[in-house]
């Protein structure tokens, strides 16, 4: 055992040894390895963490969301639907909403509007950090909207909503109700849609049914939808960014393997001295192996750090207006970190696994050739 | 001085027996390692059927569902510990909508329904008899039966 141990720590030393002795091509390789390994990491993670900051922000959501359809769009929900609905069995409780989105034309960014529970009182707002950088408006200030009917609408600037909750606050807007109505013009028999509470999840399905046959023309939104929609929307653009990727993926796959298969002429002899001088075909394998490894191994760890520090340090400057969408009030939220095991194994799979393989198989083909043919 | 004796006596009486009344032992949760007194499951994994007998002496015995927390209070002294119907303080069973422990004795049960627990057909607790007739439509329901109505010939049925 302890011998075997030295062996390989003798190899090992070599392999290093070979490889500092070409820095200029090794180094290359290494820069160009890291490169892949980084933009593959900083994918894989920022979209694991945005699904993640989705299924956080939805684990207190409402079990069921019941919109209104007209001719297969949504449409304000009369209030007395909520009555209703409140009378099926195992429904704890419903409540009609008020929310909307608000474009500003002269910022060109658009703002979600929220009734919350706690609403401020009639003229005054809160407002989202995002919105208060973008209009530079911050507590005691007035701050003036466009009604739906054109109308100037003012209002001051109560507080600001804290900088944590960054994902869904920064473009929020909370006001009182009367002076969402006013804005939006929704009359006040109805409400944007209505959110149950369901203690029992085995039911949702039976609510979700019975809700529609008591008012055909809504929809009922369970939860578990809402959570699979957002995985489904998050995939594709990470797929997005993927496919893009690829072409630099495959670049890197012609050059390993060049870099692989076409052993250059010097390596050749090497290997053929190295045999010459009595290593054993195992040997030499065991060195190609220890050679791949490292560099792989040092790719893969720098891609993952740099990776990490990109998406969970920085801002994502890469690939942030194709993965974070529509808004330009998002670019400066920060994701919590979050790191699975199961991501790390993926680009592990994708990266170092491959190189080895490609790199092992045609050392191993001149590591069995007659070192007398190699030196000719 | 006797009279006065005798009507203190009766208020102190009255008064043991309100406060026994009003600290009636309080549901609990059950535990990781509290398994059913019955089949022998672990009563925590399924919180939604979750039932409770609380003894005088204070012990609480957890049920995985409302037809094992039968199972043991229609056969008394054919599960341990052996149980005398006067040991009792409170049974809880766990309301199938609102998924919190009620009182068992004034619960309507819904039995033949489509609704299935840990060990396979259950009495489905309502503290709401509105509730157990809106679910036994929901769900296909047989009956609606009170704490009472369920004795042996029932229990067989749902077994």
């Amino acid at each position: 055992m302890a011998a075997n141990l030295e062996r390989q720590r003798h190899i090992v030393d070599f392999t290093v040894a070979s490889l500092l002795r070409r820095k200029g091509k090794n180094g290359a390789l290494l820069a160009v390895y890291t490169v892949i390994v980084f933009l593959l990491a900083s994918v894989i993670f920022f979209t694991h963490a945005l699904k993640q900051e989705a299924a956080r922000v939805l684990k207190d959501g409402p079990e069921i969301i019941v919109q209104r359809t007209l001719m297969g769009r949504y449409s304000p929900i009369p209030r007395s639907y909520a009555d209703d609905i409140r009378e099926i069995g195992g429904v704890q409780s419903v409540r009609p909403r008020l929310w909307g989105y608000y474009y500003d034309g002269s910022f060109l960014a658009n703002y979600t509007l929220m009734v919350p529970d706690e609403a401020p009182p009639p003229g005054e707002i809160v407002l989202g950090s995002g919105i208060s950088r973008l209009r530079e408006a911050f507590p005691g200030d007035i701050v003036g909207f466009t009604g739906f009917d054109g109308r100037p609408q003012s209002y001051r600037v109560q507080g600001l909503l804290p900088e944590e909750s960054q994902l869904v606050a920064a473009d929020l807007i909370l006001l009182a109700e009367s002076d969402y109505r006013q804005l939006s013009g929704i009359p006040a028999d109805q409400a944007t849609d209505l959110v149950l509470t369901v203690r029992n999840r085995k039911e949702l399905a039976t609510i979700a049914e019975k809700i529609v046959k008591l008012h055909p023309d809504t929809r009922p939104i369970i939860r578990s939808e809402i959570l699979r929609t957002y995985d489904a929307l998050f995939s594709w653009r990470s797929g997005v960014v993927t496919v893009l990727f690829t072409i630099a993926a495959l670049a890197f796959v012609i050059f390993a393997w060049d870099k692989a298969t076409g052993l250059s002429a010097e390596e050749r002899k090497e290997i053929g001295v190295l045999k010459a001088v009595g290593w054993e075909s195992s040997d030499v394998l065991l060195l190609k192996f220890w050679e791949g490894l490292l560099v792989s191994l040092t790719a893969f760890l720098l891609g993952t750090a740099l990776a990490y520090l990109h998406v969970f340090a920085g801002t994502f400057w890469l690939f942030a207006p194709v993965l974070k969408g529509w808004s330009t009030l998002y670019p400066e939220f920060r994701l919590t970190p979050f790191i699975h095991f199961g991501q790390l194994e993926v680009i592990f799979l994708l990266t170092v696994v491959p190189y080895i393989v490609t790199t092992i198989v045609p050392s191993w083909r001149v590591a069995t050739i007659d070192p007398d043919m190699v030196l000719r | 001085m006797n009279k006065f004796n005798i009507a203190s006596f009766v208020a102190v009486l009255v008064l043991t027996a309100s406060i026994a009344r009003a600290v009636a032992p309080q549901p609990v949760k059950s535990g990781t390692r509290d398994k059913c007194a019955v089949c022998g499951m672990f009563v925590a994994k399924y919180p939604d059927f979750a039932a409770q007998i609380h003894l005088k002496n204070g012990t609480v015995l957890h049920f995985d569902g409302p037809k094992d927390l039968f199972s043991y209070y229609l056969n008394p002294g054919q599960y341990r510990p052996k149980l005398a119907p006067q040991d009792v303080a409170a049974i809880y069973v766990t309301d199938y909508y609102s998924l919190t422990p009620v009182d068992a004795t004034t619960a309507s049960y819904v039995i033949g329904s489509d609704v299935f627990g840990p060990m396979g057909k259950e009495f489905i607790p309502f503290a709401k008899a509105k509730d157990a007739q809106g679910f036994l439509k929901d769900h296909k329901g047989k009956s609606i039966l009170t704490f009472r109505q369920i004795n042996q010939g029932v229990l067989k049925g749902v077994q």
